[in-house]
This record gives structure tokens, sequence and C-alpha cells, in this order.
């Protein structure tokens, strides 16, 4: 592997809860990210996948702890750290009632870049960033698409190393998304390495060369989409009921079974996990239907990273997804 | 020092793309000018009135006033910049915090010479008469005022995060102070207890300092009591501003 450009050990947060009782947002979380890499780490919201970046990006101060960023310790050298590195949050953080090309000359600038030089560095990210359409307006004009995409030109003002990107495209429709995803992928093409936060799965596995699955502030699976779902053996068979209580009683007829190495309910979903879903099939429905409690619906597919984060967590990251905030 | 500049203009590009810019931020003082001072013509013939015209004792209260109202609301500015992601970006660049702070600061005072320049010439129509060099002076008088009372609201606006609750604590210690310091009446008019009061509000003397600056008084004790009053001020508040945005987690 490549040397690390992230490097942490134990890295934790604490943060005073409204009732004054301790709030444990990141604990102890060991990562290892190597340059070039474009990583993920994946969460549902409130899992600290924000804090977490937000400590490697010298926003805030770890509660415990080390870490190395872009080759420099983040306890003692905050400012060189930001000096290498390029950072959007959810946000952005892009002046509204300044065009485009005023936000990234300010920010040029503030890299200690001459008001020249900062000008063929916008120009150079306007052709590369296609932002040719919108660049000269004030960005409280510009749809959720384009404004993302001058939030990532500000983050890659400085040529960074290494880019962190929080919450990329969340809000997005599919087509903006896309885009966001293209771009991101110029960017990396570019020799930077990309550390993401995102709570979809579509975006982790289209994206991610690694990820990093964060859940209450723990790190519970790491390795590349394909591995994380290689450890979700063979295939999954989803059996659907009207209710809960259904789903229930007929997953109950199916332990003990050979064929079925693990199985969760989900609201009034079952899932099954078997070794060779096409077999499996219809001896899980003869055993249901022969108890009277026959499926409304059957459903088998190849294991998804929502499935790698049920099977650890015991929790939908989906389901998660439309909790509160 | 070139940072400070940088977010200086950044700041007043954005504030005077506003199109209501001059209208909103000199709206109160000339709704004031057009319509209290006329009324205080009245008062003004009273023989126990200290001015010499209602002009003369309304219009260098006036910038006193605008320097502590539109300063003093500056918090509000600094609240959107946290709430849009507009300071956290910044944070995350190599712009030291000291800088950053000075920036913000240096736009008020800009903002607040041009704002007592307009104010002063829209007097003139209303007969108000000036020494140059007093003139002069209060310009500087009203950028410490100014640089004092953006201090507190910036460092307020760093740990309030609520608006409302925001404009509730700055009116509760801009509008006592502003009655006070008799800018709108002379405190002489008051009872001894508003008078005692009114001696230890540092507006008092500024607005003091501001009328004989305006009349070319310019060896008055009161200049030199304000003008030490808001040095030190505002030295104290902008450390304690500069230390908030040092520490600021937001």
């Amino acid at each position: 592997m490549a040397p690390s450009i992230i490097h942490t050990e134990k890295l934790s947060k604490r943060f005073a809860g409204p009732k004054k009782e301790i709030v444990e947002a990141v604990r102890a979380i060991d990562l290892d990210v190597a340059k070039g890499e474009i990583f993920g780490l994946l969460g549902p919201n409130g899992a600290g996948k924000t804090t977490t970046m937000r400590m490697l990006c010298t926003l805030l101060l770890p509660s415990s702890g080390r870490a190395t960023v872009a080759g420099f310790d983040l306890a003692s050298a905050a400012g060189e750290i930001r000096r290498h590195i390029g950072y959007v949050g959810q946000k952005g953080g892009m002046e509204q009632v300044a065009t485009g090309r005023e936000n990234l000359m300010l920010h040029a600038q503030l890299y200690r870049l001459g008001r020249s030089e900062a000008a063929r560095r916008v120009a150079e990210l306007e052709e590369r960033l296609n932002l040719q359409a919108f660049i000269d307006r004030k960005a409280e004009t510009y749809s959720g698409g384009q404004r993302r995409i001058l939030d990532l030109a500000s983050g890659v003002i400085n040529a960074p190393e290494l880019l962190f990107l929080d919450e990329p495209t969340t809000g997005l429709d599919p087509q903006s998304r896309a885009r966001v995803w293209d771009e991101v992928r110029k960017v990396h093409d570019q020799g930077t390495t990309i550390f993401l936060t995102t709570h979809y799965l579509e975006e982790a596995d289209a994206l991610c060369d690694r990820v990093a699955i964060v859940d209450q502030g723990r790190l519970v699976a790491l390795g590349s989409p394909a591995e994380l779902k290689k450890q979700i053996a063979g295939d999954i068979v989803t059996l659907g009921y009207d209710d809960e209580a259904q789903a229930k009683a007929a997953a109950q007829l199916l332990d003990g079974n050979p064929v079925v190495l693990e199985r969760h309910v989900t609201g009034a979903l079952v899932q099954v996990y078997v070794d060779h879903g096409d077999e499996a099939l219809p001896n899980l429905l003869r055993i249901v239907g022969q108890a009277h409690q026959p499926a409304k619906s059957v459903h088998l597919s190849r294991p998804s990273l929502d499935d790698v984060f049920l099977k650890l967590t015991g929790r939908s990251l989906r389901e998660t997804e439309s909790g509160p905030g | 020092m070139r940072d400070m500049y940088l977010i200086a203009m950044n700041e007043l590009r954005v504030t005077m793309r506003n199109p209501f810019w001059s209208v909103s931020g000199l709206f109160q003082p000339v709704i004031y000018l057009l319509l209290f001072g006329p009324l205080l013509n009245g008062v003004a013939a009273a023989r126990s009135f200290p001015g010499e015209s209602a002009i003369q004792f309304f219009a260098p209260g006036l910038l006193v006033m605008n320097a502590l109202f539109s300063a003093g609301f500056e918090g509000f500015t600094l609240r959107d910049k946290l709430d849009s992601g507009f300071l956290e970006r910044l944070r995350v660049t190599p712009i030291s915090r000291l800088a950053l702070a000075l920036g913000f600061i240096l736009q008020t005072a800009v903002n607040l010479v041009i704002q007592s320049v307009a104010l002063i010439v829209c007097s003139f129509f209303f007969g108000l008469r000036l020494d140059a060099i007093g003139a002069l002076a209060l310009i500087i008088l009203v950028v410490l005022i100014g640089i004092t009372m953006s201090s507190v609201s910036y460092r307020l606006a760093l740990v309030i995060r609520e608006g409302g609750i925001l404009a509730g604590i700055i009116n509760t210690f801009v509008l006592p102070a502003m009655i006070l310091s008799g800018i709108m009446l002379p405190v002489s008019f008051g009872p001894p207890i508003i008078q005692l009061m009114a001696k230890l509000d540092p507006f008092f003397y500024a607005v003091e300092a501001a009328r004989s600056l305006i009349n070319g008084a310019l060896t008055d004790s009161s200049i030199f009591i304000a003008f030490a009053i808001f040095v030190t001020l505002s030295a104290v508040t902008l450390a304690v501003f500069i230390r908030g945005m040092r520490e600021a987690v937001a």
C-alpha cells in the first residue's frame, strides 16, 4: 500500500450533551488512508462521520488520540495541514451575493497567490471543472448542482494533496449527483487523495476505493466495497409480509434450517442469508407456505453495502436515513 | 495584513452590492435628522437648553448614535457568516484568526467613516456649522466607538446562535446607553438620578466630546475624557473579540 496521507490512532471526540451528559461522538478510531485513494466514511446521520472529518481538517480539537494529516501532526502543525488540504463542508461556505469568480479569487488570494496568479488559477479551474456557464453569476442564483461544483472548485483552489468532502451530494437530484461524481473523479485523476463522508450507499459504492463503515462513533468495518460485500456469504432472500408480527412469525419458522446462515427482521421484511439463493429460494418458500405464513413478495439479491451495515449493526442504513438528522 | 485587507474588501463589496445598503444603513439616522431635528427646534428655544441650536446639539450626537447602532448590530453579519459556513470555509485556509478578526473590524470602521461623512453632509442642509479639525477628530472618535461596539457584538455572535436572543441582548444595552448619553435630549433636563446614571454611561462622554469637537472647542476636557475612555474600551473589547475568534468552535 502507498504511504498513508491520513493516519489516526484512537482518535476520539466527546461533547457535553444538552443535559450535561457526555456524548461520545467519535470513539477511538484507527484509520490509515493511502495516498491516491478515494476513501469514504459511510454511516447513518449522527454516526460521527462529520465530527471525524472536522477533527482531521483542524476545525475541531480531538478529545484524545493522535493523527497525522498530509504528513503533519494534527496537534502541533494545524497551520501546515491547512496549507496542504482542501475542505468542502456541507454548507459550502461561498459568499452568496458574490459571483463564483469573486469567491474563488478571494480564496486563491488567501492561499497567498498574487492577483494575477490567482486569476490564472481560477481560469484554469473554470476550464477544468466546466464552470463557464455560471462562474460570473452571483452564487445565490446557482442550482444545487452548480453550487456544489463551485464549492468543489474552492476546495481545490490551492491544488491540495488531500481533499475533504463532507456529504458532497446530499440533497442533490440524481443527475446533479452524477455530475458532482464526475468532477470529483477528475480532481482525483489529477493526483489528489479524496476523503469523503456519505450516508449514500450508492455514492460509497460508485466512488470509493475503500470504505470505512462507522456507527455510533465506532469504526465497524473497513475495506473496498467489493471486499465488504464479500464478508456477507452468499445471497439474500427477502420475504415480504403485511406487518412485523407476521414477519417475525415467519422468521422463527426458518430458525434451525441448515441452509439459513443468518436472518434479520426489519419491519415487515425477513432477510435470509443463504449460500445459494437460487436453490434455497424454493425450499424457503415451501417452509413458510406449509406453515400457513406464505410471503406476500419475494426478492433474491446479491449483497449490497446496506446488507453489510445491517449485518454489522442489526439496523438498515436506509432505515436510519429517514430518521432525525 | 494582506489577509485582513482581503477580508475587509470582500465584506465591503458584499455590503455595497446590497442595493439597500446606503438606504438601510443610514435610514435610521436620516429619519432622526428629518423628523426629530425639527421637533427639537421647539425645545431648543427653552432657556435651559444647553446648545446654541437644535442641529448643533443633535447632529454630533447623531454620529455617535449611528456608531452605537450600526456597529452594535454588526454581530448579525457574523452570525450569517457562521450559519452559511463562510467562516468555517475561511478557518481551513491558512489565514490567521487575528487577520480574520481584524478584517471584520476594518470593514466596520470603513463603513462607519463613509456613513459619518454622509451624515455630516446631510446635516449641512439643516444648517450645521462645524470645525474641520474637530470634525476629523470626531470621525476618529466614532471609529473607536465602532470598534468597541462591533467587537462586543461580534464576540456575542460567536457564542449566541439564536438571532432573536442576540438582538434582545444588544438592545438591552444599546437603548439605555443611547438615552442616557443625552443624544436626543439634554441629560440636564432630567432628575438627579438620571444625571447620575448618565455619568456612568461612557457614551455620555462621547456625546459631550462630539459636541465640543463640532463647535471647535478643541481643548474642552470632555474630548480628552472621551478619547481616554474609548481608546481603552476599544483596545479591551478588541482583545476579547480576537481571543474569542481564536477559540471559536462554531
